[in-house]
This record gives structure tokens, C-alpha cells and sequence, in this order.
């Protein structure tokens, strides 16, 4: 009844935009862009998925080749509950963005403590008519579904109901390792509260206590997870293949990230140097991050979401697409700091990328250098519009420039 | 001093007698066949067999104590050593350059005719050292023993199919026994690996029927490939078998004439006799409903083959064949009623080729034609390097677009790994009578470190080829679909350097803004009038 009270509160706006979305979900759009390699890498692609499923089902460990390398879980669900037919999963996949647009709804309402706002469409809208977002859905990437995890995590943060949104936090531990860098802020979004902090910076006030039970409950969740993961798979080939992947970049498919290209053309015997200092980069950001917005941990999770969509080691287009949209929930940081900069730095990545990448690997009129090149620009917005909201964030605190005064740097 | 001498002499005698009585079961036997194809080439295939009577291959469980001293007059030492040393019962190693044509050629005497390098062995386990170690340490020796890039069979392309495999005389082996298998159908045979195969025979080149052996002329040929068999019958101990076939072609825009001489073929006549050799033939295919003149004359003529033995024919010997008739080619291959002998028709004639122009994704397409009037199954086998992996739920069996899914069955899959681990797809196909079987995969191209490059990037890599084996009813012989190339994505060669400068500085930039924002502290201060 959550769910229908918001449908309400939404007016008409959030139907018809899912109803506009099944509609495209239902064409057969999926069949061109399900190979594209800037929707969906290896570790969420469709393809591999189905692979996989059929080599379970017919006697063969997915986990013991190379291709399949998506959760247990994934094939769990697939195998026993939904069907793997392409219109029921185009229907599925459309309905779990629905589903991650009412949680971003929510995570605003209780941001903002109130039952309903006239923002409330424009959020829904900011997710669901995303093409960052919504493309990567239609090629049935599986990144929707850790899209919507974590935002189901926030959500459910954000009400302080703490069982569902770290059991939500788990799961999406299980699809993607990266996101690991979501649990710190998390945390503190459990013991304090979603209500923008920005404009009033001070210390962090909530109890130790609660966080180590939090983080006692994360882990068991974990365990548990980890041990049904096992039990599908009958064994425990799935972590090397799965979590281990992200952290050692077996296929080098191209992909949008920074990640693909550099261990292409990386020289051997530096290899796993460079794998763990592309690993630990990502984790160097959430002890400053949630350090400096320890007053707002819903906006410190927003900035490692950018983080992630950034840096992570096999993102898709979906990945950036959370960042974007969740600028939606933050109104107080407009304007940013160079706002049309990073749009035509999006622009120019979005437009060029697919087209550079059709140059090279189809038409064969352009090398690797050039789809390379594009996703150095796509890193560079997302960069940009980090470091915008990073700035903004921290700028609210100082208000607007007045007469007389200064802002210096202590 | 004198008698010292002789006595010396003496025990030197004794010890070499008692050697050669010790392997006096070791055998030589080498034969020579030649005929004329359907379409006017000639095929030609020499057979060098040496049986050492009576042995039986190494024990792997005794491969940690010392071996028995190995004495030989006529088995190869050097190849002796290899298979006492990794305890190998079963060794095929072939090399070809070409593509055997099935459909013109029909089922070739030496049946390992897959293009380029193809090595496999059935080798015993429960040695101290595995099975997969024996083979890597065997590929090399091999790989130096016949100056072939054989060390590149590696993990990358090594396979168990052991269906399509089957050992050659299927002994009682009292041990479990493990296949590998490797092809690399990028390899080309050349002079350099002749010599070695050369050096492994008793009279080397210089007499009997390896004396044709002109690697000028062999090399030429359209079609040539020397293979190594190491088989053990129990019956009779190891055999060592080792073969040459080439596919010459007389034919000349000048005299359409199908006629044939050692001396037109080889450059070369049999000018005396391999002494140890307990036989020595020359078999030549007669045709069957032509006019044709043989010389010289065959010691005997049997059954629709001429047979010369070389230790009685007169030298040098040069065999040679005359057509009267000039030969039509069209009809020849069109017409039921072929002019000369036929090898044994191969009733399946197979298409494979690989689709799509991207660099990412591509479709296999096999068509598997049977003119048989009987149902026929065969065993399938794809063996490919993980740079191209099979989407094994998009396979499809159809005949005449109809979907039939009951013609595929046993399937086994081992998957590939990347960077380590080749793919492995075997099943046994129902081919109908009269019918022609299409079966498409969908396929991934992988994307590779820029290291894993071969020199030649652009080029593409060779896939290695298909393997049918009848099951029942036609002969069991393996039959090799011709090779793939595929086309692979590939990075910049020339900036390694580059792309870690760029992306690192990015990085490196991203970082430097971010926690340039995070370290800062920001205070308003009220601006004191001047």
C-alpha cells in the first residue's frame, strides 16, 4: 500500500512514464543493443546470463569457464522462479527500473521529511527517462537490478529500517564487489538521519553501538548469501569467477571505464601492481568521503556511487547513469561549479562513444585509440561532475557571497 | 700385446652380438603407394614402419626408478628416449600444409590430414609426475626433435577429446590412460622438419624407397604432410610408423596427360635397396577401366594393384605410368563411371565457415551433407583456443530450416578460460539419410592483452578444424574440416606507454580535485574596510 500511496502521490506523471517505458521494453529493441559493449560488460550482460543458465541446467559448472561470470543468485532466480524468456525479462528489467525509481522518490520524501512533494515527478522522471539508465535496461543488462539495490539500501536507510536495507546491501555485495564502498556510508545513514546537513556542518552524534550491531547483522547477511551462493553452485568456483574478475580483469572487453584499455596495453610483469592499485583506489575514497560529509551520509553515499561509476573496474553505462540521476534528490547544490562544462563533456562522450566503437570494431575504419580516447572523455565528465558536486556540497556550508565578506581557506 | 689385442676384440664381438640377438624381433618395413586421383592428381604416400618386438611401453608408476638401458640397431634412439622418458603408450603427430579435399580425393591412407601442426597422445596415469606434466615435457621434446614450434601446443590449445580419439589398436590396457590433444593449424611443414624425420629412418635417404624423399619436389607438392605413429599392438610390440603423403599434380596446360614417373614426381629414382628392411614394396592403384601401360614390370599384379618389390626390381628403379588417353577434367569429376580407381568416396561432405563482419561477434555455420542412403551418426568435435567462445545456448540443428534439435545428442562441453584454457565442444550428430544437416553457434571474439598478440596481428588466427568420426557403418575415419581465420580486435601496438601516461594522469587528475575539495577548509571572514 506504500507503493500505492506514492502512485498517488505521484499523480499521473509515474505511470505513464513505467507505462511509456513497458511500452519500449516490449519492441524489440533488446535484440541490437543486448551485445553493446557500453551497456553491459561481461559481468552484466545478458548473453553471458542466458549462457550460463543453460549450461546449468543442463550439467555443466558455469563457474568452470570463462563466460558466465554473474552471481549464484542470478542463477537461482532464473533457473527456479522467473523465466528466461526475452519479453518476460524486457518486462522484468523494466518494472526493477520502476521499482529503483519509487525508492529514489522515497530516499527524496525522507530527505526531506515530507509525505509528498511537487519535486516527485521530476525525480521519477530524472530515473526513469535517463538514457544512461534506461538503455542499459533495455539490453537487459543486470546492472539495473544492483542499480535499483542500492537504492533500495538508501531507502530503506533513509527510513531507518535497518534489517531490509543492509539484507538489500548484502545482496547487492553479491552482484557487484565494488559496491562495498557503499556499506561505510550506509552505516551512518543508519545512525543518524537523511535530512540534508549541508548548509550546517558539524560533528558526527550517533552511538558506536549501533553500528557495530549494523555491521554484526551486514556480515551474517553476508554468510548467509555467500553460503546459498555456494550451495547453488555447488561449490566455491563462483567467487574467483565472480568477485575474483573484478579485482583481476580477465576479459578485456571494452567497456566505458578507465580500466579496459590500461591492462590491454599493460606490460606483464607490472600487471598485478597495477591490478592492486586500481583495487585499493577505489577504496581510498570512503574514509575521506565519509570523514567530510559525516553530517550528511546520504550525500557522502552519492559521491562514492560517482566514485564508483567512475573507477569501477567493469562499469556500464548504467553505473554513472545512478550518479546523474541522484543529482535529482539534491536540489540544494545547484548550480554547480562548471554545470555546462561537464554537460558537453557528456554530451561529446555520449555521442562519440558508440560511434567510435562502431568505427573501430564493425566498420573497421578507426583503431582502439579512438573508442579509447572517447572513454578517457567519458571518465573526464564523470570526473567533473564529482568534483562539481563535491564542490557544491561542500560550498553550501558557505552560502552565498555577501558584501564585506570572504571566503578564505583556514 | 698382440693377444691382448685380439682378446680385446673378442669380448667386442661378443657384446655386440649379444645386442643385436637381444632385439633381433626388431622389424623394418617400408612401402610406397601411388595413385591417380579423380581429378588427375597423383597421391603418393610412404610408409615407414620399425616394430620393436616384444616391448611394451614404460609403466608410469616405474618412471621414479631407473630405466633399462636402452640398446636399438633400427628403432629410432632418439624417439625411444622421448616415450621411455614420459612413459607415452600412444604418439600421432602430424604436420600438413593444404587442405585434403574430401570430396574430390575421398578418404586420404594416412588419416591425419588436419592442416598444420596436430599432436596427440594417450598416456598412462599414476606416475608421480601427472599427465598434463608428461605432455608439456613431451611437447618440447618432440618440439625439438622435429624443429617444429610444437611448445606452442600449449595449455592454451590442449584438449581431452576422447571420443574422437580413440587409441589405434584399443589394447587391454591395464592402466588408466588419459588423451591430449593439440593442433595448431598455423604451423607449416617445411625442410627443416623433414631432416630430422629423415635422420629417425634406418638407411636415412641414401637407399630404398626414402631415398624419393626430395624435399625440393615434396615441398611443391599441392598437398603434403608427414606424420609420426606410435602405436603398441600388443601382438607385436611398438611400432614406430612414419609416414609422408603428398598430392602431386601431373597435369600441364601443355599435354593434358595424367602420366607419372618417379622421375617427373620426385626428381629421383630407387638406385639400390635399404639393406635391413624385411620388405620393401611399391604398390601402385591401377586404373580400372582405361587404357594404361606400367613399367617396369610389377613383380606382381593383384587385385587392381601393381606391386613392386625394390630388394628384386632392377636398379635404379624408376616406376613410371602412361595414359594413351588425354584427361577430361569435368568429366571425369561429373561422371558416376570414373576412369580410375577410387579411393574409398567419402559419403559426408561438410562446410564450416564463420560469419559476421564484426571484430566482437560472429555465427558458425557448419553443413554436414550425408549421401549416404543410411542414417549415419557421427561424432562431432570443436577444439578452440579461448579466443572464441561458443554461446552454447544459441545452437541450433535444422534441415532445410526445420529446427531438429533430436539430431544432437552426448553433448560434452568443457568451456574456455580466458588467457589459459582451451574450449572443447564434442556430441554425437544423427545424420539422415540423403539430408543436409545445418548447425550455427553463435560466437564471442575475446579481446586480448596486446602481448598475447602474434607478430602478424592483423593477420588473424587460424581455428583449428572440426573432426568428424562415423560411428558404425562407414568407415571410422577421422575427417577434418578445413581451417577458420578469425579476426580479432586489436589495440595499439605501438602505445603501451601512452595509454598508462594518459589514463594514470586522469586518474591522477580525478583524485588530485577530489581531495583537493575534501583537505580544504573553508571559512567566511569578514572583509575590514581599508
Amino acid at each position: 500500500m506504500n507503493l500505492k500511496r506514492s502512485l498517488d502521490a505521484g499523480g499521473i506523471v509515474f505511470p505513464v512514464l513505467v507505462g511509456g517505458r513497458l511500452l519500449l521494453a516490449l519492441t524489440n529493441l533488446s535484440g541490437a543493443l543486448k551485445r553493446d559493449h557500453q551497456l553491459s560488460s561481461p559481468l552484466t550482460s545478458y548473453l553471458n546470463l542466458q549462457e550460463g543458465i543453460f549450461l546449468f541446467k543442463n550439467g555443466v559448472d558455469p563457474y568452470s569457464g570463462g563466460v558466465f561470470r554473474h552471481s549464484p543468485l542470478f542463477l537461482a532466480l532464473f533457473t527456479t522462479v522467473l523465466p528466461a524468456s526475452r519479453t518476460v525479462s524486457s518486462i522484468i528489467w523494466t518494472l526493477c527500473d520502476a521499482l529503483g525509481a519509487w525508492a529514489l522518490v522515497q530516499v527524496w520524501r525522507a530527505r526531506q521529511q515530507v509525505a509528498k512533494t511537487s519535486r516527485d515527478s521530476l525525480i521519477a522522471a530524472a530515473y526513469l527517462l535517463n538514457p544512461y539508465l534506461f538503455l542499459p535496461t533495455l539490453a537487459l543488462s543486470t546492472s539495473s537490478f544492483e542499480n535499483t539495490l542500492a537504492l533500495l539500501a538508501l531507502m530503506f536507510a533513509a527510513r531507518g529500517d535497518a534489517s531490509r536495507s543492509l539484507l538489500a546491501a548484502a545482496l547487492l555485495l553479491q552482484f557487484s564487489l565494488s559496491s562495498i564502498l557503499l556499506l561505510a556510508p550506509l552505516l551512518l545513514l543508519l545512525a543518524s538521519s537523511p535530512v540534508s546537513q549541508l548548509a550546517s556542518p558539524r560533528a558526527f552524534s550517533a552511538n558506536g553501538k549501533s553500528i557495530t550491531s549494523f555491521v554484526a547483522e551486514f556480515l551474517a547477511y553476508t554468510t548467509v548469501l555467500t553460503l546459498a551462493s555456494t550451495l547453488v553452485s555447488g561449490g566455491w568456483a563462483w567467487i574467483p569467477q565472480t568477485w575474483g574478475a573484478s579485482l583481476t580483469l580477465p576479459d578485456l572487453t571494452p567497456n566505458v571505464g578507465v580500466w579496459w584499455y590500461f591492462f590491454t596495453e599493460m606490460f606483464d610483469h607490472f600487471r598485478p601492481f597495477f591490478l592492486m592499485v586500481f583495487s585499493v583506489h577505489l577504496l581510498i575514497y570512503v574514509a575521506p568521503v565519509c570523514i567530510k560529509f559525516q553530517y550528511d551520509p546520504l550525500y557522502a553515499a552519492f559521491v562514492l556511487l560517482g566514485v564508483l561509476g567512475t573507477f569501477k573496474s567493469y562499469p556500464s553505462m548504467a553505473d554513472p547513469g545512478l550518479f546523474i540521476s541522484m543529482i535529482a534528490i539534491f536540489p540544494e547544490i545547484f548550480p554547480c561549479k562548471h554545470p555546462i562544462v561537464t554537460a558537453l563533456l557528456h554530451l561529446h562522450a555520449a555521442l562519440l562513444m558508440p560511434l567510435f566503437h562502431h568505427l573501430w570494431l564493425n566498420q573497421g575504419t578507426g583503431n582502439a585509440n579512438f573508442f579509447y580516447a572517447t572513454t578517457l572523455v567519458f571518465a573526464c565528465a564523470n570526473g567533473a561532475a564529482l568534483t562539481d558536486c563535491i564542490w557544491a556540497g561542500l560550498m553550501i556550508a558557505i552560502g552565498e557571497p555577501q558584501e564585506d565578506y570572504v571566503v578564505v581557506q583556514e | 700385446m698382440l693377444h691382448w689385442k685380439c682378446r680385446l676384440l673378442w669380448s667386442l664381438y661378443f657384446t655386440l652380438a649379444g645386442f643385436s640377438h637381444s632385439f633381433s624381433s626388431e622389424t623394418f618395413e617400408e612401402e610406397l603407394t601411388v595413385q591417380t586421383l579423380r581429378d588427375g592428381k597423383v597421391a603418393t604416400r610412404f610408409s615407414f614402419s620399425t616394430v620393436l618386438g616384444g616391448a611394451t611401453p614404460r609403466n608410469p608408476h616405474n618412471l621414479s626408478i631407473e630405466d633399462d638401458s636402452q640398446h636399438y640397431t633400427l628403432f629410432p634412439l632418439t624417439l625411444g628416449q622421448i616415450l621411455r622418458e614420459y612413459a607415452v603408450t600412444e604418439l600421432h603427430l602430424t604436420l600438413n600444409a593444404g587442405k585434403w579435399n574430401y570430396d574430390r580425393w575421398g578418404y586420404p591412407d594416412e588419416e591425419g590430414v588436419g592442416t598444420g601442426a596436430e599432436l596427440w597422445a594417450w598416456i598412462g596415469d599414476g606416475a608421480v609426475a601427472t599427465v598434463d606434466e608428461r605432455w608439456r615435457d613431451l611437447r618440447n621434446a618432440l618440439a625439438g626433435l622435429f624443429c617444429a614450434s610444437l611448445g606452442s601446443l600449449d595449455e592454451l590449445r590442449t584438449t581431452a577429446p576422447a571420443l574422437t580419439f580413440t587409441p589405434g589398436a584399443l589394447p587391454d590396457w591395464p592402466l588408466p590412460h588419459a588423451i591430449r590433444h593439440a593442433s595448431l593449424p598455423s604451423e607449416h611443414v617445411c625442410t627443416e622438419n623433414l631432416t630430422p624425420f629423415l635422420k629417425l629412418l634406418p638407411c636415412k635417404s641414401l637407399s630404398g624407397i626414402a631415398s624419393l624423399l626430395n624435399s625440393h619436389r615434396l615441398f611443391d607438392a599441392d598437398w603434403h604432410g608427414m606424420g609420426l605413429h606410435v602405436s603398441w599392438l600388443p601382438d607385436d610390440g611398438v611400432q614406430v610408423r612414419l609416414t609422408f603423403q603428398a598430392v602431386t599434380d601431373p597435369l600441364r596446360a601443355s599435354s593434358n596427360k595424367r602420366d607419372w614417373s618417379f622421375a617427373s614426381i620426385f626428381d629421383r629414382s630407387i638406385e639400390r635397396a635399404c639393406p635391413v628392411a624385411a620388405s620393401s614394396r611399391i604398390v601402385v592403384a591401377l586404373p580400372v577401366n582405361a587404357a594404361y601401360s606400367i613399367n617396369p614390370q610389377p613383380s606382381s599384379d593383384e587385385q587392381g594393384y601393381a606391386t613392386f618389390n625394390v630388394a628384386e626390381q632392377a636398379k635404379p628403379l624408376d616406376v613410371s605410368m602412361q595414359w594413351p588417353a588425354n584427361f577430361e577434367h569435368s568429366k571425369s569429376i561429373r561422371l558416376a563411371t570414373y576412369s580410375v580407381t577410387p579411393f574409398a568416396e567419402s559419403p559426408l561432405s561438410i562446410r564450416r565457415t564463420l560469419k559476421g563482419s564484426t571484430q566482437d561477434h560472429g555465427k558458425l555455420s557448419v553443413f554436414i551433407q550425408n549421401d549416404a542412403t543410411t542414417t549415419t551418426e557421427v561424432a562431432y568435435l570443436e577444439t578452440m583456443p579461448w579466443i572464441v567462445q561458443f554461446y552454447l545456448h544459441t545452437l541450433t540443428v535444422s534441415i532445410d530450416n526445420i529446427v531438429r534439435d533430436d539430431l544432437l545428442k552426448n553433448i560434452s562441453y568443457t568451456p574456455p578460460v580466458p588467457h589459459s584454457r582451451a574450449m572443447m565442444f564434442q556430441a554425437v550428430l544423427v545424420l539422415p539419410a540423403r539430408s543436409t544437416v545445418h548447425l550455427t553457434i553463435d560466437i564471442t571474439k575475446a579481446f586480448l592483452r596486446y602481448t598475447e598478440h602474434p607478430p602478424d596481428a592483423q593477420r588473424g588466427w587460424d581455428l583449428p578444424p572440426a573432426v568428424l568420426v562415423p560411428l558404425g557403418g562407414l568407415a571410422r575415419q577421422r575427417i577434418y574440416t578445413p581451417t577458420l581465420l578469425v579476426d580479432l580486435a586489436t589495440p595499439d601496438f605501438s602505445m603501451p606507454y601512452n595509454v598508462i601516461i594518459f589514463t594514470c594522469t586522469l586518474i591522477a587528475f580525478i583524485f588530485g580535485s577530489v581531495f583537493n575539495y575534501l583537505t580544504r577548509k573553508f571559512v567566511v571572514l569578514y572583509k575590514e574596510s581599508n
